[in-house]
């Protein structure tokens, strides 16, 4: 059984079809990464698993830890394990931080300190969510929420976009101890899927399979390393046909 | 009657509680003072009939001097009625850090309750009151005035947090006028968070030479009830400064919102912002923002706005496993958060806990 398995999902957003039957499985403690031209529907993907409104599933479903969640609400969702670090997240004026965080703590109360510390969030505890944030403030944040979450299924919505080469470590850091990269691949227990367009969290997380998703559909999969080189010296449209057929087969998606 | 006889349930919801630490208290039911003391020295808490005896200058130099007794057809109904309410007093340089807890019940269904309150600080002084008006658990409908006068000396400072629990059938029709002597601050609370028939209120402060006068409510509209409160800040003397802030969440009813800051002298300085929370369409936000600049030297400015709950800020926390009701009620919460720098933190976190229960129980 996969951790995660998504079968022929068509996905429309405001009456366009955006996934056009999409593909993909992902076990239990593994990363992957999604890599894709702008448009191709990456975030629309992970707007899918999670459920987000305005993701209109019109065929196809998701099945996570045994469970298909294609008709599930996006909260059902999260308590279910399954947690997004946003791309563009929204300013809540009024609610501070640390309130938010004191709702999702799955840990004992020191750890908002501790892993705000980590994050160099300390100060910005007892601000109003993401007020006044800046892009790279905003993104440590969101991995600061996901660090009391720690949901099992880990989505990243290019987690380095805006974010100073020193930060991304910063956020690296605290990634890496939600997907317990420090443990043995056998023993891990949380996956993740990661959107990146520069590649630079590749640096600090591992990734164990790597999809290419053009037009809606998933093209390939194969090494996270070596299809990120085709794609810095071809460009997405010359490489994207040659490596799909090529790993696609092999592996039917699934690692 | 002692406080024994009274719902303490009721006591408590407005902040009034015999056990918590405070400086004195005061409370009246219906027409009756029922406790009056204090325990500090410098600190005069007395009933004000009695203070006409004791402090004449209360009866000649401060009744109905703030507030003209011909000012509205409120002070004109009170004017006519024997005063029932308090004079507190606090020495000159005399800074009390507990707050004096007040608090005000009407009992009897279907009279016309009438209050008159005095404050009086001294140079330098320093108090907090927190008044609560609630009915007690057999008065049901009625009419509440309550005038209250304030007088603050130079340099002085009062924290006047007023919470209202009021019933759906009360009429209520508070006055309030404040002197602010030079460079003194005067910060006032509102919090209103039941249904009410109706509320009408806008008090006025008189600002002068670098003093301050801050107004901050929070209001939670239900049902019918209607608000038509507000406030107006005069910014009489040099280098004055006055402070709005305005946030009303309205699940129904009618609430009427009006703010003016009117900047006369040079170095004044105010900021208003109005904001309001519909959380359906049953209810209606009507936010009246005033600037008046009466000189080229003076820095007004507000901020107003009126919506509903953002999609995107429900989906967000959604995401992170709330339910859509823990979400809004979330939300809401934050959205009557106000941080109000110089308020103890005990009242502040009363205020926090006041808007809890209530959001919590309407959601």
């Amino acid at each position: 059984m996969s951790f995660l398995k998504i079968t022929d999902l068509h996905v429309s957003v405001e009456g366009k079809e955006i996934l056009k039957g999409i593909d993909l499985s992902l076990d239990m403690g593994r990363t992957a990464i999604i890599f894709g031209p702008n448009g191709s529907g990456k975030s629309t993907l992970m707007g899918a698993i999670l459920g987000l409104t305005g993701y209109e599933i019109t065929q196809g479903s998701i099945t996570f830890k045994g469970h298909d969640i294609s008709r599930l609400s996006v909260d059902e969702r999260s308590r279910l394990g399954i947690g997004l670090s946003f791309q563009y997240p929204p300013a809540i004026k009024g609610v501070r931080l640390r309130t938010l965080l004191q709702t999702l703590n799955r840990h004992t109360p020191d750890k908002i300190a501790e892993y705000a510390q980590l994050l160099n969030l300390t100060g910005y505890l007892d601000r109003d969510i993401n007020v006044g944030f800046s892009g790279g403030e905003r993104k440590r944040s969101e991995v600061l929420q996901l660090m009391m979450q720690m949901p099992d299924l880990l989505l990243l919505d290019e987690p380095e976009s805006g974010v100073d080469i020193e930060n991304i470590s910063v956020i690296a850091s605290g990634l890496r101890i939600i997907l317990e990269k420090d443990q043995p691949i056998s023993k891990r227990k949380r996956s993740a899927i990661i959107i990146t367009h520069t590649g630079f969290i590749l640096d600090y997380i591992k990734a164990d399979i790597a999809f290419v998703i053009m037009d809606g559909h998933v093209l390939g999969c194969g090494a996270p390393g070596e299809i990120f080189e085709e794609i810095r010296r071809d460009g997405y449209s010359k490489c994207s046909m040659c490596f799909a057929e090529k790993f696609y087969k092999e592996s039917k998606g699934a690692l | 009657m002692n406080t024994m006889q009274i719902d303490t349930g009721r006591l408590s919801e407005i902040g009034y509680d015999s056990c918590v630490a405070s400086c004195g208290s005061f409370m009246v039911l219906d027409h009756t003072v029922v406790e009056s003391h204090c325990h500090i020295e410098g600190l005069v808490v007395l009933p004000l009939k009695q203070a006409f005896d004791a402090y004449p200058h209360v009866r000649e130099k401060l009744f109905f001097n703030a507030v003209a007794s011909d000012s509205s057809d409120t002070a004109q109904q009170a004017a006519g009625k024997e005063p029932v309410g308090y004079y507190v007093f606090v020495k000159p340089g005399v800074r009390i850090e507990e707050p004096l807890q007040a608090a005000f019940l009407f009992g009897e269904t279907g009279s016309r309750q009438f209050i008159h309150n005095i404050i009086e600080l001294g140079e330098g002084a320093e108090l907090n009151i927190v008044n609560g008006c609630t009915t007690a658990t057999h008065g049901r409908s009625g009419i509440h005035v309550g005038i209250t006068e304030t007088y603050l000396g130079k340099n002085a400072h009062l924290g006047y947090t007023m919470i209202h629990n009021w019933g759906r059938a009360m009429e209520v029709f508070p006055v309030g006028a404040v002197s602010v002597g030079e460079g003194a601050r005067y910060i006032s609370n509102y919090v209103g968070m039941t249904e009410v028939k109706k509320i009408v209120t806008n008090p006025i402060a008189h600002v002068a030479s670098g003093g301050s006068a801050r107004f901050y409510s929070v209001i939670y509209s239900k049902g019918d009830s209607f608000f038509d409160t507000g406030a107006r800040v005069l910014l009489e003397g040099k280098d004055a400064s006055g402070e709005i802030i305005s946030r009303v969440v309205s699940e129904g009813g009618t609430v009427i919102s009006r703010q003016l800051l009117a900047g006369e002298r040079a170095g004044t300085f105010g900021h208003m912002e109005c904001s309001g929370l519909l959380l359906n369409e049953n209810g209606v936000i009507h936010s009246i923002p005033e600037l008046k600049g009466a000189h080229p030297d003076i820095n007004l400015a507000h901020e107003a706005a009126v919506g509903k709950i953002s999609r995107e800020e429900l989906g967000y926390l959604m995401a992170r496993g709330l339910t859509e009701e823990q979400a809004r009620a979330l939300i809401i919460r934050g959205f009557l958060d106000i941080t109000i720098e110089g308020l103890p933190g005990k009242i502040q976190s009363f205020m926090e806990e006041i808007i809890s229960r209530s959001v919590e129980g309407s959601i």
